[in-house]
């Protein structure tokens, strides 16, 4: 594990110097301008979804690109080639987006208390988007090995909201059954979105509990037999024979 | 240095074999060329190689050891030159080499280097402002910036103007005589005659002829000699064959008639890369 003190500084250098800084910073700034105009329980609804959007769709999207970025400019093959193990290259990723995450926790938190005076507890949110976010890192990587160019990895980002985030918007609409959305907690984002929403309103314990080993199990179950096996396949993809 | 044996290989969604049995050795301290058209399997045998592609069949050893027990010290050793150009396009040339640099545990200077290949100047442009031949010269300061014993390098003055491919070229030689081994793919078989000291050439899969450059050029060469001369304004020629060039007729020529020119019967290595492989060069 001993590059992982290059590779992580490496990926935040690279983030600032292709642009993608920029944009997560203009996208905090949204959120909160966003948030100046709601007042109280609104409020309190408000930054669990922020989190929840920042851990599970930006997550996915700055894999994707990042990913995206050393496929199209080849430099992953050369990183391969160097004493680089793969585990220190995915948990490069993984550990740059948890910082990501944690840094948007800070900056909405700091932002809120401010303009607003809202308080919450912050040490309860910090365990709970690391995991969201260490599961969606996971996903991320393994929409974009099914992509073979941007767009075809939104066109799968898209698929994955669509097949996973919206039957929990439509359960709370009322336009699905009690009896079927129970079983919702299996879709990453609805466990994910309980975990997160559990600091800021009642949530039962046992929900709580689950979410946590479900998204660990998840996590390490992506880790050890989806992601880590197709990585050279991934690799090696498009380069010639 | 890499003994190969009966190496086989099939892509996972494929049906045939890309290599096919194919078995050489390269040497320690020698450029080993391997010569093939196009999807010959050549980046194949080199990305297994260099431990790219897993689930090949047959035998791999470097320096006597089974590949497969090698993990991280291995890419200590060697260095890697793609094809392609491959660079953070964002960065500079200097930042992307110091990222690489920084991986390894032995590492070399990089200010010589960049002077040597022209690069020094522009080691604070972006990559992405590089044209094709200075994206291929980062690329092969890359491949030596850990001081590596085994080179490997894909076609590594393609793309590259005469007066650098030279400089690039003295470098492979350089490195070769402090004791450094090359595995060398190349269309350019100028380069690889001048560079290599064995050669083998590969097509579908499978291993059709391997030797020092010059035996091969005696093999498929014709052991003739032609003379070309002029007389009352008209050009001669008249071929001999090698036995006979201690003949009196072969001397009495040359003594007598307006000689142009004298040219041996050996053969160049493209005309036996297409022999062999029966593909034409496309450049």
């Amino acid at each position: 594990m001993t590059n992982l003190k290059t590779l992580l500084p490496g990926e935040f250098d690279r983030l600032n110097k292709y642009g993608i800084f920029k944009a997560l910073f203009v996208t905090l700034l949204l959120w909160v301008f966003l948030a100046w105009f709601l007042e109280g329980e609104v409020l309190l609804q408000f930054i669990p979804l922020i989190f929840l959007m920042d851990s599970v769709m930006m997550t996915i999207l700055l894999v994707g690109a990042t990913l995206f970025y050393e496929k199209k400019e080849h430099t992953i093959n050369s990183l391969m080639v160097t004493p680089v193990t793969e585990n220190e290259y995915l948990l490069s990723k993984i550990i740059a987006n948890v910082l990501n995450s944690l840094l948007t926790v800070v900056f909405i938190s700091l932002a809120v208390y401010l303009l607003k005076g809202v308080t919450y507890k912050v040490w309860l949110v910090v365990p709970a988007v690391a995991l969201v976010t260490v599961a969606h890192t996971l996903i991320g990587i393994r929409l974009s090995y099914s992509a073979k160019d941007f767009t075809s990895l939104l066109i799968n980002y898209m698929v994955y909201v669509f097949l996973f985030f919206l039957p929990t918007v439509f359960a709370e609409l009322g336009l699905i059954e009690q009896a079927v959305a129970r079983f919702f907690i299996l879709l990453p984002p609805e466990a994910s979105g309980l975990l997160i929403r559990s600091v800021f309103a009642p949530v039962e314990p046992w929900k709580i509990l689950f979410s946590y080993v479900y998204l660990a199990l998840l996590s390490i179950f992506l880790f050890r037999f989806v992601v880590k096996p197709q990585f050279i396949s991934y690799v090696m993809r498009e380069t010639g024979g | 240095m890499i003994t190969v044996k009966n190496l086989r290989y099939k892509y996972p969604k494929s049906k045939d074999y890309v290599i096919n049995d194919i078995s050489f050795e390269i040497r320690e301290g020698e450029i080993f060329g391997f010569l093939g058209p196009s999807g010959a399997g050549k980046s194949t045998t080199q990305k297994i190689l260099i431990k790219l592609l897993p689930g090949f069949a047959g035998e791999i050893a470097y320096q006597g050891r089974p590949l497969s027990s090698y993990t991280d010290e291995f890419y200590e050793d060697i260095g890697v030159s793609f094809e392609m150009p491959i660079s953070f396009s964002k960065l500079t040339g200097l930042e992307n080499l110091q990222f690489f640099q920084r991986l390894y545990r032995r590492t070399v200077e990089l200010e010589p280097l960049l002077k040597r290949v022209g690069l020094w100047d522009d080691r604070h442009k972006k990559a992405g402002e590089y044209s094709k031949g200075m994206k291929i010269r980062l690329n092969f300061v890359r491949a030596l910036l850990n001081d590596p014993k085994f080179l490997f390098l894909d076609e590594p003055t393609n793309g590259v103007d005469p007066a650098n491919a030279r400089i690039m070229k003295d470098m492979i030689l350089e490195f070769k005589q402090r004791g450094g081994t090359v595995f060398l793919t190349s269309h350019i078989m100028g380069d690889v005659d001048e560079l290599c000291d064995r050669v083998a050439f590969i097509a579908e899969g499978l291993l059709r002829e391997e030797g020092p450059p010059r035996d091969l050029k005696l093999k498929y060469g014709k052991r003739t000699v032609k003379v070309e001369y002029r007389e009352n304004g008209e050009l001669h020629t008249h071929l001999f064959p090698m036995e006979e060039i201690k003949t009196p007729a072969f001397f009495r020529l040359l003594q007598e008639k307006d000689i142009e020119t004298l040219h041996s019967g050996e053969t160049t290595l493209e005309e036996i890369f297409i022999k062999v492989t029966g593909v034409k060069l496309r450049d």
